[in-house]
């Protein structure tokens, strides 16, 4: 464990640990996340040169051409990737860190299906091509949802990890059986939009979609990190946390409505990406062994940078066709994660 | 902090805008010389006259500009025969490709720098406020109202005089197909037909569409089963083979060596040998590309030719254009 | 009072009852309404002149012998599964031999045009086979055999890598895309005798030697050192029960397409029904899956006619209120 240093107010009244090594890797990945956004951001149909992008960002008149695609088209697909894969990273983290469980992400435990469900039926009831403003809330609806179901399934006089684990699974999968019915039945082009949905795409995201995410992925920022603590607590074992004086049952529904607003919001907006809240917690704790706080932040780096390189991945590798990010973060993430596990095995 | 105009831009500025181009649209005395505007499925869109940039978002705004004697700059991909459908490849040879109908490449449409786009409300709805920025956009409500598009379309371009041409020749030849189908059959007009499809592990019966519209127009009518408002069913199973019934059958699929196979399958089968319309022979295999993918006034008269054939009947009138 | 013997065959000849009301059921039930009277004639006195005995061979047949063969082979490859892993999740969904299979029937479809529906037997087998070897090789501790969590992750990332690559594929090639939705929805039908034939008998083997199997299997469960003790080579056995599985699983995927929840529900019914002796599991699991499967193709054509419900859609239906009162009851004894 690296040397931390603590800040202490007066008389000691709150104190602060920092752990150095933290704060690097933390500012190393900022200035990642920012590099990448800005090569984003030259790429396309049309590269632009990164002094014309910048000259953009900063308010310049000129350069008409670009101005509309740089502002209009490209930043906020761009802002989105940041704020849902951070959202997505740090809602992974927390139900890790909830059901103790590495295999935990929000596609595991049914809520991704939840908003799947509601959105291909959306999808299906109005027959048009993703009209956002009634896509959202259903899919945010569809999230609580089952998360509501969820908890009503699992409370036994209490809410045990591996139960929730389980009903989500069996949740998720009867949701998925209703999507795949509403697709067979659906016509081809909703078919068709309703899967790439499914499989998570940035396509057309706009400023409203941004303005509507960034509040949300700040709240839940604050408050993860504030309920960060408890989750190291829990990590110590149910007997432990009790003994230290954690109200775990009320923790943990704290704790599962935050990763349900979190990963809900985020894949309103984008559609149901997976992979990334199982994938940047892991990473998190690859690259610093720290407590939930650091890895939380860590985990909102990195998911954004996850998705901002596979949105780049699909709209750029194949063009005019726009492929969806979702199928770049499973692609390479799958394989990814396959590879970590044989790896652990080594290990035994 | 962010460019100011950022700020001020996308949602912000829809609303506003939106506004204006209303009050612009009422006061139309005082809108400045050279301007058209014009109502669609989404709002007003005020286009410059005789714009010479169009951008076709689905296939049958392809075909209509075509027909109108326009060709886009930009248009999106078909979904077969690609980059564009045989029938109105000649007509376009200098067009950007804009990728899938239903997710177009934005970024090409804004560098192109179009003065209309063409768009579809069922395709393009969410993106809607983004193609208003780069410029003016007509939705059509229904792809398959082709009528409707080629009005919108004639008087957003300037062609009215081609769009109605074509429209009454449009008119002269339905009125020549049902005078001379009615003298043919007699009685047994109108026929009753239904719409088939063939794919790879199932089969289709067609409630709606382009197809169905442009029969009723015709005269044909439709199995009382086959009057429902859905766009078709998917039927997996042979058993579901009488669901198919009718006078007659105008049946289309692609040309793929599974779809054979599974046509193959279900025509073999001793349900299909029971139909009225294979007892009498009057089962028409027809062009999908003109019958559900084209959607516009040229594919409309190349398929009312596909019918004018099958039927055995004398096509006199002169092609669209040569008419118009 | 019965002695729990006597249950137990009672139980599996009720099973066989099922298994026999089901059959018959799906023989009679559809579009087109045929009566146990045509049912009769057909079989005996066939004229294939007359429609009905002509929708019965040609249609109803075909889809009961499948769905009863490989409802048996999904719900036994389920039983081992559980047993082989030592976790009451493990089905061929969860451990990715499904998307396995998917993945190698889109390839093929996609990349190398082969549709014909025995090309598609043979690459969802393969796949199949792949994907189980994967999961084996990822969930097995060197010198400590297979995790039950280790496994499950393992199945969970062969899964969403497997259905990420087909769905890319799916996605770029549109036209193929709705040509396999209803393959991987899972279909019993469309599915012509001929093609299927020479693998229907491939899961009676499967089935025969995991009875056969069925005392090694209760070996399964205990600890290692006791097995040892006992002069059996767990190993063998494990490999054993591994490749049935993949024999099972892969030829009833390769038949039938995605179909879910008969190889994770059956042997927890089968289970609660004879017990976790897999002498009479194995057979329950068996008879009672068969059945299933039959009862929720009759159910898949009679809900919307003349459209079908796929039917891993109402196995899934059916399934999951089950497995929910399951894993409720059980989730904290995992």
């Amino acid at each position: 464990m690296s040397k931390a240093l603590i800040f202490r107010g007066r008389q000691d009244g709150w104190s602060v640990r920092v752990h150095p090594q933290l704060m690097a890797v933390c500012l190393g990945l900022l200035l990642l996340l920012c590099l990448s956004v800005l090569t984003s951001l030259s790429l396309g149909s049309h590269p632009t040169r990164l002094p014309d992008v910048v000259r953009v960002l900063l308010g310049a008149d000129s350069l008409e051409g670009i101005r509309l695609i740089l502002l209009e088209i490209r930043l906020p697909r761009v802002l989105v990737a940041v704020l849902a894969g951070g959202a997505l990273g740090v809602a992974g983290l927390i139900l890790q860190g909830l059901v103790r469980n590495p295999l935990a992400s929000p596609d595991v435990i049914g809520i991704t299906s939840g908003a799947s469900t509601a959105a291909v039926f959306t999808l299906w009831l109005t027959g048009s091509a993703g009209t956002t403003s009634l896509l959202v809330p259903a899919a945010i609806a569809g999230a609580f949802g089952v998360t509501v179901l969820l908890v009503a399934l699992t409370w036994k006089g209490g809410v045990s990890p591996t139960r929730l684990v389980l009903i989500g699974i069996g949740l998720a999968a009867g949701l998925s059986a209703i999507t795949t019915l509403l697709l067979v039945i659906s016509p081809d082009a909703t078919a068709m939009t309703a899967y790439i949905w499914l499989t998570g795409s940035l396509y057309a995201s706009r400023w409203g979609d941004v303005i509507g995410l960034a509040p949300i992925f700040i709240t839940g920022l604050f408050l993860a990190c504030a309920v960060a603590r408890h989750l190291d607590l829990q990590a110590l074992g149910d007997d432990l946390a009790l003994a230290a004086g954690s109200n775990l049952n009320a923790n943990r529904l704290v704790q599962l409505l935050l990763a349900v607003l979190l990963a809900g919001s985020a894949v309103a907006y984008t559609g149901a990406l997976s992979f990334i809240g199982l994938l940047a917690p892991h990473m998190a704790r690859r690259l610093v062994r720290t407590g939930h706080t650091g890895l939380t932040l860590m985990s909102a780096l990195l998911g954004g940078l996850i998705l901002v390189w596979a949105d780049l991945a699909g709209r750029f590798l194949f063009m005019p066709r726009d492929l969806p990010a979702g199928l770049f973060v499973a692609g390479v993430g799958a394989p990814f994660f396959v590879f970590l596990l044989y790896r652990l095995r080594r290990q035994g | 902090m962010l460019n100011p105009f950022a700020f001020l831009s996308g949602k912000r500025l829809a609303l506003p805008v939106f506004l204006l181009i209303l009050i612009g649209a009422v006061s139309a005395s005082e809108a400045p010389e050279n301007t058209v505007t014009v109502k669609h499925a989404l709002g007003k869109a005020r286009i410059s006259a005789s714009p010479t940039r169009v951008v076709s978002l689905y296939q049958g705004a392809t075909d209509t500009a075509v027909a109108l004697g326009i060709e886009p700059v930009g248009a999106v991909e078909s979904w077969t025969e690609k980059p564009f459908y045989r029938y109105i490849r000649p007509a376009l040879t200098d067009v950007r490709v804009l990728g899938l109908e239903t997710q177009p490449d934005l970024e090409s449409i804004a560098w192109l720098d179009p003065d209309l786009i063409v768009a579809a409300r069922n395709r393009h709805q969410a993106i809607y406020p983004l193609l208003r920025q780069i410029a003016p956009t007509v939705v059509i409500d229904d792809v398959y109202d082709f009528k409707t598009l080629l009005t919108l379309m004639a008087k957003a371009t300037g062609k009215e005089q081609v769009g109605q041409c074509l429209l009454r020749h449009w008119q002269a030849r339905t009125r020549d197909f049902r005078s001379r189908i009615q003298r043919k059959l007699g009685d047994a007009w109108p026929q009753e037909v239904a719409i088939l499809s063939f794919r790879a592990d199932h089969a289709r019966i067609y409630y709606g569409g382009f197809a169905r519209t442009v029969l009723d127009e015709l005269g044909f009518s439709a199995p009382s089963a086959h009057r429902k408002d859905d766009w078709g069913i998917k039927l997996t199973s042979q058993e579901s083979i009488p669901a198919m019934d009718a006078e007659a059958i105008f049946l289309f699929m692609q040309e793929d060596p599974a779809v054979k196979r599974t046509f193959r399958e279900w025509t073999d089968h001793p349900l299909w040998q029971n139909l009225e319309s294979v007892g009498s022979g009057e089962v028409y295999p027809v062009n999908p590309v003109l019958w559900n993918m084209g959607a516009g006034i040229l594919a409309a008269n190349l398929m009312l030719d596909e019918v004018y054939q099958h039927y055995g009947l004398a096509n006199t009138l002169p092609t669209a254009d040569l008419a118009c | 009072m019965l002695n729990p013997r006597t249950t137990k065959a009672l139980c599996l000849l009720l099973s066989l009852g099922l298994v026999g009301t089901t059959l018959v059921a799906s023989l009679i039930l559809g579009q087109i309404p045929v009566s146990f009277h045509d049912l009769y004639a057909s079989l005996f006195a066939y004229s294939p002149g007359d429609l009905r005995h002509l929708v019965i061979w040609s249609e109803r047949v075909p889809r009961t012998l499948i769905a009863l063969v490989v409802g048996a082979g999904l719900a036994v490859s389920g039983v081992l599964m559980q047993s082989l892993t030592r976790n009451p999740l493990a089905s061929p969904g969860i451990l990715g031999i499904n998307a396995g299979a998917l993945f190698f029937v889109v390839v093929g479809a996609s990349l190398f045009s082969l549709t014909a529906p025995s090309q598609l037997i043979w690459l969802a087998f393969i796949g199949a086979g792949v994907a189980a070897s994967l999961v084996y090789f990822l969930g097995h501790e060197p010198g400590r055999g297979i995790s039950p969590v280790r496994i499950v992750l393992a199945g969970v990332a062969l899964t969403a890598m497997f259905v990420s690559f087909a769905q890319g594929l799916l996605i770029l090639n549109q036209e193929r895309f709705e040509s396999l939705l209803f393959w991987i929805a899972g279909s019993v039908s469309g599915r012509s005798l001929d093609a299927v034939s020479p693998l229907l008998p491939v899961i009676g083997v499967g089935l025969f030697l995991s009875l056969l199997l069925s005392r090694q299997l209760n070996l399964l469960g205990l600890d290692d050192e006791l097995t040892q003790g006992l002069g059996m080579n767990v190993g063998q056995i494990r490999l054993l029960t591994g490749l049935l599985v993949i024999l099972l699983a892969g030829t009833s995927v390769a038949i039938a397409g995605l179909i879910g929840f008969v190889g994770l529900i059956v042997p927890h019914i089968a289970r609660g029904v004879v017990g976790p002796d897999h002498r009479w599991l194995v057979p329950a699991s068996a008879l009672i899956g068969g059945a299933l499967l039959m009862g929720s193709d009759t159910l898949a054509r009679l809900l919307i006619p003349p459209r079908e419900v796929p039917i891993g859609v109402v196995t899934a239906l059916m399934g999951t209120p089950l497995f929910l009162h399951l894993a409720r009851r059980s989730g904290s004894r995992l």
